[in-house]
């Protein structure tokens, strides 16, 4: 994966900024585009000190026009550009739905291979700080039905930064989901240039019982989920699908044909997403091999509410996720 | 006017191209020969020759979804293959976009095409992105998107014309005002049936042009790149116009108004007049040259009814650079 040793301990956002700062030394034709992304150094700090490094030109502050923002990005990269957007929140993904979905998603395949559109739209998706409702949103299921489309959450700040430099490095349009319950969790990270395939999920947990599969703070969630459940005699294994779309049914397929049960984890809404895409996936093609149904465990179909007390009772959470693989296990 | 004899009977025969061509398409449409949808650009032939007179190969125009005209002008004028345009809005594998486009979505960026989306007002966010790399890699080009009306009433508008004044970009805000989205007149729709008024305020310069005067037309697309590659930032030029094509099949306006317009505003009626009076061609010489332009493009129809269909294996290509997407 790397051929760098040198191995240190960074914050998720760290680890954003030097893979960041790596890829715009490397690629003359790489900018950033965003608001407060310059002097500012954007909202959570991810672009701090590249406005001074790089200039105004390539670390470039905006007005509040997201469709302009990844507009840019698109038209740029039909000319070879290689530019990188922010999108301060992903709730306001709405405002440039169309330049994701239409344009950016289908440029490659409709004008028959003549461009790409080599882009990144990062994004600070997520909940579980009492950010309401228009500020903790988990919009990846809003994305699975656009094809041309990537989408990829990191939950390691190692996976964030090899995650990074591998979307840039691509010549898709990526939409890269950064969770705010993320960003300031520290852990291991290679210097220098790296990367962290896309479409290839790992494997977070080894465990034989029960296959859990989930993407960024769910993970952390059913990590410490599998915490509890050990001292239950379960022995779980979390797979951390890093890619969510195309995502990487193999990994997922070997785990729970080897387990036998699966439950699934996302942050957003029950109803058509992440959960229930795969759930339908392992239902197809694990159903002989399955000592149990599949199991979802997602948001309410509602509203994030403001109230952190109402919150918990939306969001899901390791405590769910225990009351899932239990019931997994009894069926 | 200053525009040469010459120059002006090269345009008359580019304004003849876009009319064959789209009354040719209406035709074989009419005759269930052309999926899809059809909106043609009859009536706005000048608008679109002037405009492709002037943009280079190395320019960049997003087109809009009644530019099968510049399109194809484009692709001849650059390429020697108008008839690929044809042969794209018929869904056949011969077409610009091997028929994944069709008239919506054609283009071909060695012509300068960039393709339209046809979601209106999509591409004015697209064209500053191409406005920015020119300017970052100190290119001459210039990117245009070519607008209607109804676009003034999307966010991108806004957006687009904000950013390319505050960033100074070389942007060419081509603005087809032939009076109508679909069927709500412009200055109902609008604050301003005029669009410049609402441009102005972004301090671009703007101009407002007869959009059936291809004298008029041609010197005013002229005379807004030469502002633009001289640095001066981005351009808005209005041509107001007029579209033959009712809704769909239908014709939902006063026949005063549709007899003005086809009658005694016709640009091609316009510039044949024109030509006479300057005395240097007779009749038979504007004869000769539509009887030419027609009997071309009934050529590129045949082109186009005679090519093979797409490869099944198209249908799941290029979703994803690299990537494969399985089948049903």
């Amino acid at each position: 994966m790397t051929t760098q040793t040198d191995v240190r301990t960074r914050t998720f956002v760290q680890a954003l900024n030097e893979a960041l700062d790596l890829s715009m030394d490397a690629y003359p034709e790489m900018f950033l585009i965003g608001e407060d992304i310059g002097a500012m150094g954007g909202d959570f700090g991810v672009t701090k000190r590249l406005w001074q490094k790089y200039g105004g030109d390539r670390v470039r502050d905006t007005p509040l026009s997201e469709a302009a923002i990844v507009g840019t990005c698109v038209g740029a990269a039909m000319v070879g550009m290689r530019p990188v957007a922010e999108i301060m929140f992903a709730d306001f993904l709405g405002e440039c739905f169309d330049q994701l979905v239409n344009n950016a998603a289908k440029m490659h395949y409709m004008f028959d291979g003549q461009f790409t559109a080599s882009i990144v739209v990062r994004t600070a998706s997520g909940g579980g700080f009492g950010g309401g409702p228009h500020h903790s949103q988990s919009v990846e299921g809003w994305f699975l039905n656009v094809p041309g489309l990537v989408v990829v959450g990191p939950t390691t700040p190692a996976d964030a930064k090899g995650l990074l430099i591998s979307s840039i490095e691509n010549d898709n349009p990526v939409l890269f989901l950064e969770h705010k319950g993320l960003y300031r969790t520290k852990g291991e990270v290679p210097e220098g240039m790296y990367r962290t395939p896309l479409r290839s999920a790992a494997v977070a947990r080894p465990g034989t019982d029960v296959t859990v599969v989930a993407a960024m703070r769910m993970v952390n969630e059913s990590l410490e989920a599998a915490e509890i459940l050990s001292g239950n005699g379960i022995d779980i294994e979390v797979i951390d699908l890093r890619t969510i779309k195309p995502y990487d049914a193999d990994t997922l397929i070997e785990s729970v044909k080897r387990t036998g049960r699966a439950v699934v984890v996302n942050e957003a809404p029950r109803t058509g997403g992440l959960a229930s895409e795969l759930s339908a996936t392992i239902s197809e093609e694990c159903f002989r091999d399955l000592k149990a149904p599949v199991t979802r465990v997602a948001a309410v179909d509602a509203p994030i509410p403001f109230s952190l007390e109402l919150e918990k009772h939306i969001l899901p959470g390791r405590d769910d996720i225990v009351k899932a693989v239990k019931r997994t296990m009894a069926g | 006017m200053v525009v040469h004899v010459d120059k002006l009977l090269s345009l008359y025969r580019d304004m003849w191209v876009i009319r064959a061509f789209e009354q040719g398409l209406e035709r074989e449409f009419q005759k269930g020969n052309v999926p899809g949808m059809l909106h043609t650009g009859l009536g706005q032939e000048a608008t679109q020759s002037a405009l492709a007179a002037h943009l280079t190969a190395t320019d960049a125009f997003f087109p809009d979804h009644r530019c099968h005209g510049i399109n194809a002008l484009a692709q001849e004028r650059h390429a020697g293959n108008g008839r690929k345009i044809m042969a794209e809005l018929f869904g056949r594998a011969t077409g610009v976009c091997s028929g994944k486009g069709g008239s919506l979505h054609s283009a071909d960026p060695a012509v300068g095409n960039y393709g339209d989306n046809a979601v209106e007002g999509s591409y004015m966010a697209t064209v500053l992105g191409v406005a920015l790399a020119y300017q970052l890699r100190a290119e001459p080009s210039v990117a245009c998107c070519i607008i209607g009306d109804g676009t003034v009433g999307r966010g991108e508008f806004h957006e687009s014309l904000n950013l390319a004044a505050i960033w100074n970009l070389p942007v060419l805000y081509a603005c087809v005002n032939n009076g109508y989205a679909i069927s709500t007149p412009v200055a109902e729709a609008h604050a301003s049936g005029d669009t410049v008024d609402l441009v102005r305020g972004y301090g671009i310069t703007c101009a407002q042009v007869d959009g059936n005067d291809i004298e008029a037309a041609y010197e005013a697309v002229a005379t807004a790149l030469e502002e633009i590659r001289a640095g001066n930032g981005p351009y808005f030029l209005e041509f107001k116009t007029w579209r033959w094509q009712g809704i769909f099949a239908g014709e939902f306006r006063p026949p005063d108004e549709v007899k003005h317009w086809k009658e005694d505003r016709d640009p091609i009626k316009l510039a044949r007049a024109r030509l006479l009076e300057i005395g240097e061609v007779d009749e038979e010489e504007l004869e000769h040259i539509k009887a030419e332009v027609e009997a071309e493009i009934e050529g590129w129809i045949q082109f186009a009814m005679k090519s093979p269909m797409p490869d099944p294996a198209k249908a799941t290509a290029d979703v994803y650079v690299g990537w494969e997407v399985a089948g049903k």
